[in-house]
């Protein structure tokens, strides 16, 4: 079973923990667009950011909702806060225990680069990629690109196949 | 050669509307694009330019009105800008125009990353 502690309620906006497809991801971000008050380029940067990391638990979640649908269907959950001088969006979902390496030294990478380097690197891996499953690695890329801040990921193990993997973007209010 | 037509769908907001004029090389893609396995989408389209463009060598003025595209979907841009691209080298006719919304602060950079990479001019438009 899965826990998500909210620990200060009053900052939370929005949070949902199942299976997530594509309509619901459609759906939670345009009410994210309507509800959140802040600037308009904030707000865009939110609604990116959102659909970015809600996508990447649809698609790579270990764990897929198979009664829904075959594809795209992967149970997780996501959260969006607003804090005093930023606004968090942060996903949680399985994944299996080998991508966690993968997953770590992707991000040190894109937290490690400025941001010239960071759109060389997304033109890299954009070009390199397959058309049917271009990976979880560009959308991160592009999350730090947005945001221009580190992400902040963990990753716990479960079992001998599994670990748990969270991952929160922040964007900035100003 | 038929025009390739895609209307918008209000219950399915992650598809452009598509409208690709096959008489008047006029191409446009309305709204935004984040639908899942986006090669599905894309990959008429792609046909229906390498066709138009590089089989029968007619001119392309490809207007993009995308207000939101995810990373899946920018992939595939790619393939189309890259078309596109070889249309131009071929000796085509070939205009590229990027409506955007002024108070998106990443829409610069994005279209310069794609400028960097396929090597054609985009003109930037404001959306009125």
């Amino acid at each position: 079973m899965i826990m998500i502690y909210i620990e200060h309620p009053e900052e939370n906006i929005i949070c949902y923990h199942g299976p997530i497809n594509i309509n619901l991801v459609s759906f939670t971000s345009n009410y994210i667009k309507k509800h959140i008050v802040a600037d308009a380029s904030v707000v865009g940067k939110i609604y990116k950011v959102f659909i970015e990391l809600t996508q990447n638990v649809s698609y790579y979640s270990a764990k897929q909702y198979s009664k829904l649908r075959a594809f795209g269907s992967g149970i997780g959950w996501f959260r969006v806060d607003e804090k005093k001088d930023h606004f968090a969006i942060t996903t949680g979902n399985v994944i299996l225990k080998e991508h966690g390496p993968i997953l770590k030294k992707n991000c040190a990478e894109i937290n490690s680069l400025g941001e010239s380097e960071l759109r060389k690197l997304k033109r890299v891996t954009r070009s390199q990629v397959g058309i049917r499953d271009i990976g979880a690695h560009i959308g991160l890329i592009q999350m730090g690109l947005i945001t221009g801040n580190p992400l902040n990921l963990n990753i716990e193990s479960q079992n001998e196949n599994y670990s748990f993997f969270t991952i929160t973007a922040k964007v900035n209010k100003r | 050669m038929k025009n390739l037509i895609v209307d918008a769908i209000p219950d399915s907001p992650y598809y452009p509307e598509v409208n690709f004029n096959s008489e008047t090389g006029i191409c446009e893609l309305i709204g935004e694009s984040y639908m899942e396995e986006a090669y599905k989408f894309y990959t008429p389209l792609l046909n229906w330019f390498k066709e138009h463009t590089l089989e029968l060598n007619k001119p392309v003025t490809l207007n993009l009105k995308l207000t939101y595209f995810n990373t899946n979907s920018s992939r595939l841009l790619l393939d189309m800008l890259d078309i596109l691209k070889k249309s131009q080298e071929a000796g085509n006719e070939v205009e590229i125009n990027w409506f955007y919304e002024e108070d998106d602060p990443d829409v610069k950079d994005e279209v310069e990353d794609f400028e960097i990479e396929t090597g054609l001019q985009i003109k930037m438009i404001p959306m009125e």
